[in-house]
This record gives structure tokens, sequence and C-alpha cells, in this order.
């Protein structure tokens, strides 16, 4: 199939990828790439396992053509680690119990990151309502859920730092 | 406060930081030199013979590399359990369900395979089917697999004077029950990577629950020996019981052998929906008797369930359900009999509770409903019949701690039962109500795999003091790395983030037996326990010559050595390790260790034999509104209290029950593979709904803590008892906010709509009679 060389920024980078039209941004993210920390639960668009963060909105990486993707700045969930620290937001999945196989996990800490940066003092119902179209089957989603709003609320007294580049405290 | 450093903190997941930012490599992110991606040609009928097949334009497509048919298989029949082997890799002259692997293709990229795959010509002609698994036992059902009434097996067992007790009972409940087929749906599809090694060998990157087990059925299917097969199992994104053995592990490995490759299979989510190993349907009619003071007098058992067109392991899963709920309760009189059964759909395996599940749905709604026509409180009726500490059960079942009383003293508690109960009195559109129901399991299971029980470790001390768990068992994200992690740095007194528990990798891994039957906190547990004992024996030794001690005079902590006399004079472990190591030629400083469970085979007639280590409870009560314009149920509120022996991570357990209530919640209302001649019509996870954030309340957790003599620190299992209540205790909640009983899962909008405009329609016929 003919190739076009697209050009699109990732986790910060500028980077170079000759994509087929109907290659779908999930795989440019993890077969061009190489970054395999987004994953694929359906390729459906039903699971949100694939999100990633397009022009700052949470978008299904598997619904997106890469094509699509020319010029766009993207980013997944490597993006959310600075020099090996992970951000508040990954830190309080881990603490508050959020992560069990791990395999919603990059796609949930996306959305969630997604809705931060919009909301940065969602209700529960925010976070459930924003979390809706993740599918976790091993949490019940409780624990997520609280990881978002404890991230909140440190976001909001202040006492976390922000991760520079990556627009918001999350 | 308790003397533990870590044991029964709410620590984090040891390996939660490579899940949480994405480095963690799953089967499905390997990526080998040379690997090629294969796709499997899957049967569109659900019986058929095959007539003929024709490879030769797949194999003509550029970038093909393999195309497999049954004639590329070694050619053997083989299964999980040795007595019903009817599987074959890929199928031979006969397909028995829709989804049946038939051929298959490796191509340098999927698109390639999977254009390979529509070049592959199949001539089927069609078979007469059977789907229900009494259809099928009818005389003239078509034969699936040359069966005796398609039975692959029967089931009996009987204990006590059953028609006596129930001669005698002051009320006699009698239903039929359905309990429907549901989809376990892990979020990492079904995966393999098999790359072929010398002699004939492979070594195969596997998400499996059994790792090492495994390998006697696939040297079989592979026709080389156990030893040759490597399997390794990283990080793994959910199981939930599907995975065990998988066809297409087998399939990769044929593929990988025709073409010298490495090969890759991932199942798409359509695929793992078809053809997984989703939960045995069954009908259940259920007879019991009760005395007015609320004790069971006899109960009476029938199953029939779907095995599907092989055997996976449906006919000890309705064994269980035959008899796992006789120790919930302390049962005298009983009968079960039980058939597993061929039937041309996707063959049915383990799913979170194993038959135990499918059984307490009806048990718990009949014990609910004799609560209300004998006037006795719930939670007294359970208690009157409960499992003390140091119950024999009638099937030998040694019940070494129970905390079962206090479960349910203690959710009652926690949910304000009490106080909640009886608002089906409520007018208006919505109804609010609370049900409770209970639930038992065991930890580890002998009759699974008879030729041995137990766990081993290995536990290496490397030269700078860190600590190397090998271990046999399996994490598919439950969190046992975490719970092993915290167990051996609190017996060998090391910190916890010296210790390493490795990925299994049967070629250095000890054998172990893995994920299943709850048995990997309390078996396994106890294996890394006893290498974790065995290795501070060693650096106590070694300490002992370093102070010129009694090895009595010395203890550890934080991964050092220490004269209790004089707790200043301390030494590393690093220290001890490199004295080991470098005055010993470079010999690993490494321990061994191993637990044997006291369990027994049961015996194969009369089932009688202590299966388990320990046994474990659970009470459950959940809230529910039902809108009795839509019927829509909704579960509001969620308490869950467990009897866990010793929580090793408080956090991590109710992660465990939180979960389990979730997929419990998704079965009781709206789960369900809908399957129509064969073929399952919402193969999609659009149309296959399980619960998403906003369909689950939060759950209160409580745990009790007996201390079981067998665990290590006293702990039990939480995986499968999470779940297995929530059917009934939901359904008792839609009773008692609308005063309907309902018989079949899910439980609908468009089942209690209808029963609601039923009851309507009865009432007005009858001048205002309820019928429930
Ligand atoms: S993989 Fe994209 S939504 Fe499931
Ligand atoms: S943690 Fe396993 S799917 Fe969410």
């Amino acid at each position: 199939m003919r190739k076009q060389l697209i050009t699109l920024t990732v986790n910060g980078d500028r980077c170079e990828v000759a994509v087929t039209p109907d290659m779908r941004l999930l795989d440019l993210i993890r077969d061009e790439l190489e970054l395999k920390g987004t994953k694929e639960g359906c390729g459906e668009g039903e699971c949100g396992a694939c999100t990633v963060i397009m022009n700052g909105l949470p978008v299904n990486a598997c619904l997106v053509l890469a094509p699509q993707a020319a010029e766009a700045d993207i980013v997944t969930i490597e993006g959310l680690t600075t020099n090996g620290t992970m951000s508040l937001l990954q830190r309080q999945f881990l603490d508050n119990g959020a992560v069990q196989c791990g395999f919603c996990s990059p796609g949930m800490i996306m959305t969630a990151k997604a809705l931060l940066d919009d909301n940065p003092a969602p209700s529960e119902d925010d976070v459930r309502d924003a979390l809706s179209g993740n599918l976790c089957r091993c949490t019940g989603y409780e624990k997520i859920v609280d990881a978002v709003l404890v991230t909140a609320a440190l976001v909001g007294q202040g006492s976390a730092e922000s991760v520079p580049g990556e627009g918001g405290a999350a | 406060m308790s003397a533990f450093t870590y044991v029964g903190k709410r620590l984090p997941p040891v390996d939660g930081e490579e899940r949480a930012s994405g480095r963690a490599q799953y089967v499905t992110d390997i990526k080998l030199p040379g690997m090629l991606h294969g796709k499997i040609l899957r049967s569109p009928l659900p019986h058929a013979r095959i007539a003929s097949i024709d490879t030769s334009a797949a194999e003509a497509l550029p970038g093909v590399k393999a195309v497999a048919t049954w004639a590329d298989t070694p050619g053997v029949s083989f299964g999980p359990i040795p007595a019903f082997e009817d599987w074959t890799i890929l199928a031979k002259d006969k397909v028995r369900f829709v989804g049946e692997e038939v051929a298959a293709v490796a191509a340098v990229d999927e698109a390639t395979a999977l254009r390979a795959l529509d070049l592959i010509e199949v001539e089927y002609e069609e078979l007469p089917a059977v789907f229900d698994p009494v259809e099928a036992m009818k005389p003239g059902a078509p034969s699936i697999n040359g069966r005796e009434r398609n039975v692959v097996m029967p089931f009996s067992l009987e204990r006590g004077d059953v028609d006596g007790a129930l001669a005698g009972a002051d009320l006699v409940l009698e239903e039929d029950y359905y309990t429907n087929q549901v989809y376990q749906a892990y979020m990492e599809t079904m995966a393999g990577v098999v790359r072929p090694e010398k002699h004939g060998g492979f070594t195969m990157w596997l998400p499996i629950q059994i790792p090492n087990k495994s390998r006697l059925t696939y040297g079989k299917a592979l026709g080389v020996r156990p030893e040759d097969i490597r399997i390794i199992k990283p990080f793994m994104g959910g199981a939930f019981g599907a995975k065990m053995e998988v066809d297409l592990h087998l399939v990769a490995a044929v593929l990988a052998r025709k073409c010298g490759r490495p090969v890759r299979i991932v199942n798409t989510r359509h695929e793992d929906i078809v053809a997984g190993n989703p939960r045995v349907p069954m009908h259940i009619h259920l007879k019991m008797g009760f005395m007015r003071d609320g004790r069971f007098a006899a109960k009476e058992v029938r199953i029939v369930a779907a095995n599907g067109g092989r055997t996976v392991y449906s006919p000890p899963i309705m064994a269980t359900a035959c008899y796992r709920v006789d120790t919930l309760y302390t049962f005298e009189n009983v009968r079960a009999e039980g058939y597993a059964v061929d039937t041309n759909t996707v063959p049915t395996g383990a799913f979170r509770g194993f038959g135990n599940s499918q059984m307490t749905f009806p048990l718990e709604t009949m014990i609910d409903q004799a609560a209300a026509q004998l006037g006795l409180d719930p939670v007294a009726i359970r208690r009157r019949n409960a499992v003390p500490t140091g119950y024999v059960s009638i099937h030998g079942w040694e019940v070494g701690s129970s905390g079962q009383e206090q479960t349910l003293d203690n959710v009652a508690r926690i949910s304000g039962l009490a106080s909640r109960r009886r608002q089906a009195a409520d007018t208006g559109p919505v109804r609010r109500g609370v049900g409770l129901a209970a639930c038992n399991h065991v930890s580890g299971n002998k009759a699974f795999f008879p030729p041995f029980d137990g766990s081993s470790s290995i536990v290496r001390i490397a030269e700078d003091g860190k600590v190397i768990v090998f271990h046999g068992e399996c994490d598919m994200g439950q969190g046992q790395t975490t719970a092993f992690s915290q167990i051996v740095a609190e017996a060998l007194g090391a910190r916890l983030e010296d210790v390493t528990v490795a990925e299994v990798d049967t070629q250095v891994s000890p054998y172990g037996l893995g994920s299943f039957a709850t048995r990997g906190t309390t078996i396994g547990g106890m294996g890394v326990k006893k290498g974790a004992d065995a290795a501070k024996e060693l650096l106590l030794q070694a300490a002992a010559e370093h102070f010129g001690a009694d090895i009595l005079a010395l203890d550890t902590e934080q991964s050092e050595v220490y004269l209790k006399a004089d707790p200043s004079r301390r030494v590393s472990f690093g220290h001890l390790a490199r004295g080991f190591i470098f005055t010993h030629g470079g010999l690993p400083m490494v321990a061994q260790g191993h637990y044997v469970p006291n369990t027994v085979a049961p015996d194969p007639k009369t089932k009688y034999g202590n299966v388990s280590p320990a046994y474990v409870f659970g009470a459950h009560v959940a809230e529910v509104e039902v809108d009795t314009e839509t019927g829509e149920v909704r579960v509001t509120g969620y308490w869950a209290s467990h009897d866990v022996g010793r929580a090793i991570n408080p956090m991590q357990l109710e992660g465990q029950v939180q979960g389990g209530v979730a997929q419990g919640i998704g079965w009781a209302l709206m789960e369900d593979m809908i399957t129509r001649e064969g073929r399952i019509a919402n193969p999609t996870l659009l149309d296959y709904r399980v619960p998403g954030s906003k369909d689950v309340p939060r759950v209160t957790c409580d745990f009790v803590e007996p201390v079981d003599p067998n665990g290590p620190f006293g702990a039990k299992g939480i995986g499968e008892p999470a779940l297995n209540p929530v059917p009934a205790a939901v359904a008792n909640a839609i009773y008692d906010a609308i005063g309907i009983r309902f018989t079949e899962l899910p439980i609908t909008a468009e089942k209690v709509l209808a029963a609601l405009r039923a009851r309507e329609a009865a009432q007005r016929g009858r001048g205002g009679q309820g019928f429930v």
C-alpha cells in the first residue's frame, strides 16, 4: 500500500513516520514508534485501553487513522514520566490501589489526566462520567475514582508540583 | 498494633510502577527478531463435517510463510483433563462449535495473514446441531463427540438421609434455576508468542495461569517432552479462570515449527468472545427442606451443565457446583446428581467461582425465600446453620478456621441491614430493597490436580544482599507478586525493597501448580514463606560464624542479622552473602522450601476427602433501586465482609472484593452471551456490556481474621469468594424491593418489567392476590 510521510509530535518529540492510509494511530504508536505502553483491548472504540491525548483531548487511538494525526500533538502514557519519575496522578493510582493487572491503567490514566487538565476540581460524578468509556475488569473502579479525586485534592492544596510541559499538574 | 513489619500493611503493588508507567511488558507487547504474525481460520458453523480444505491460494500469497491444517499437527487427541481428551490443535474432519480452529496462517504482518485466511477454501457439510445441554441428553440428539447421550461426565453423591429429612421438614421448597453463560472479559485478550528451539522444542511467552501444568498437555499435543517446552509468563492482563490451556498457544507452536520462526498470535476481541473459555451455563434444580427454627434439613440438587464442543473444565466445575456449598453450612443430608453435556457451543471453562458461584445463586436465594416464609431474620437463619472453627463437613472437609458468624454479623452491622429492610412497602415508581447472601470457598483444591498438592520456592541471596524469589505460581494481575514480597520480607526479615519476585520461567522456576481455586495466597504463600524461612537459616548460620555467636542468639530485620542481646551489633545480608559466595567459589547462596498441605484427593466413588488446607467464608449485602416503570435495576450500595484468615494487604484485598463485586453485578444484571443457533449474537464489548464506572457502587469492605493454622501468617484466599454471593445478594435485594423472585440470570430490565406486568395482570385477574 502507498505510504505517506507525516510529521507529528509525540511526548514532545517531533517525529516523521511513513504511514499507510489505513494505518491506525494505535499501530503508529505501538508498532512504528514502539511505545508499547498504550494498549489494545478491543480495537473497536469500546474499552479505552488505547486512550492517548491528541491536541489536548483524549481519543481512542484505535479509531484514529494515522494520517489524521499529521501535525498533531500526541501524549502517551510514556510522556507522563519525566526523567524516570512518574507524575503525581500515576503515583496516586499506585498509592490508592487503582492498578491491578494494569492493562487498563495507561488508558485510564490518560483519560483521567485529560479530565484533570480540563477540570482541576471534579466531583465523583464528573470522574465517573469521564472514565465511563474506559473499562477495567479488575478493580471495580472505586480505587481508580479515588486516585483521581485524591490527585485533584492534592493539586488543589498546592502540595504537588506540576509536571512541566504536560499541561497541568496531573 | 501488629507485630508485623509488612504483613497487614496497605502497600502499593511492588510491580505497580511498571504497570502505571506503561513499561510493563505483556505478551502482546513482545516483538522478537524475525517474528511472524499468525491468524486462525475458525469454523463459521456449529457442527459440520470438513469435506476438504484447499490452502494453495493462501500459500501462494506473497508474505505468507506457513499455512497449517490438521495434517501439519502431530494429529494426537489431547485435553486439559486426561480423562476427556477431545481436543486436536486444528480440526481433523469435523467442527463442533462456531470458532473452532480449522487452519492457520503465519505471515510477515497481520494484514497479510488475514488476507491469506480469506484465500483458504474449506468445504463443509453441515450436521444437525444441538445447543442446550438438556436437549443434547435426549434420545436422538446429534452426537457431538461420540459419547452416550453426549454426557461427558455424570456426577452423583449422597450422604445422610435426604428422603427422611425432607419428609420431616416443616417447609420444603423446590425450584428450577438457570445460570447463564458469561465471559471473563479480561482486558488483555488471549495471546502467545512462540519461538521454535532445537530438538523440536519451544519457548513460549504466554499469559497463562498454569505455566507448569500446561506443559503436560502441550507436550502431548506437540509430541515433545514437557521439558522441551519452556514457558515464560510476563505481565498478564487479567484472566479470572479463562487462561488455563488455550488452543491458540498450540496453533502458534505448529506454525512456528513449520516455518522455523517465532510466531505471535493475539486474539481479536471478537475471536476471544466466540472462542474463549466462558462460564459453564447450568440448569439447576434445587430442593431444600427447612425446620421451623431455621435448621436446614436437607438439600437435593440436579444440575445439567453445557460443556461446549470440547472439554475444558466443565466436568469438575459441574461437580463443584454439586457439592462445594455443602461446607457453607452444617448440612447433614445432601444428594446431588449432575451432568456435563456436550453441546455445539463455545467450550466452557473456569470463571472465578468454578461452579461454586453458579450454585450459590440458587442456594442463597432459596434460603432467603425460606427465611421470609418461616418469618425468620435472614442473618439468623444463616447463623443457625453456620460452620464453626474445627468443623469437619459431611464430605470430610476440615475447616481449620471459620469466621463465618462474624462475617454475617459484621455485614449486617456495617450495612445497617435491619434498618434498611422492608422498604418494599414504599410507594412510587422507584422501589428500594436490600438483600443478603453468604458464600464459602476453598483455598486450594487437591481434586484439580491429583498427582500432587503444595507449593515450593527457591530464595537466592545475591552478593549485594538482594533477595530473589523463584516460584511456579502465577500473578495474573491480582497482586500475587506483592503478597509474596510481603510474606518473604516478613519471614526473612528483609527490607521489602530488597525483595524481587522473579517472573515465572519454567526453565528456572520450581514446579508450581499456578492460579486456580483461590490457592495463591494460602498454598503459594506458604511455598515462598518456607523458602524464606530456609534462607533465614542460611543467613543466621553465616552470621553465627561472623559473630562467633550461637545461632539462637541472632535474629534478622531490615536485611540485617543482629545480636538479640545487643541489637547495635549488626551485619548486612549483603556482607554475609559476599562472604559466603566468595569463599565458596561463587556458589549461589540459595535456599529452598516447600509446603505440602494436609489435603487428599477425594475418593472417586464417595467424593470424601479434605480437598483444601483452608476454607473461607463471606457475606454480602446489596442495596438496589428498581424503577418499576422501566424495569431498570441499579445497585446503589454494597457491603462485603470476608473471612480472610489474616489480611496480608488490606488495600489489595479491598481491590479483589470490589473487582469481584463489579463482575458479580455484571453477571446479575447485564452480562449475557446471547447465543442463537450456536452463534454468539453479541461478540463485541459494545454489545456484550461489562460494568463501567457508572454501573457499580462503592463497596464497603470488612475483613474477619480468625488466623488459619495452615496459611502463611494465617492467611486464606479471596479471589473467587469475592464474586460468589453477588448475584444472590442482588436478586434478594430485588425481591425486597418489588416482591418478585428471579430464578434466571441475568435479571435484565426486560425481565423485571415483564415480571411486574405479569403480576399486575394476575392481580387484576385474581382480584388483587399476589402470586409471589
Ligand atoms: S482498543 Fe481502542 S477502545 Fe479498545
Ligand atoms: S487493572 Fe486490570 S483491567 Fe483494570
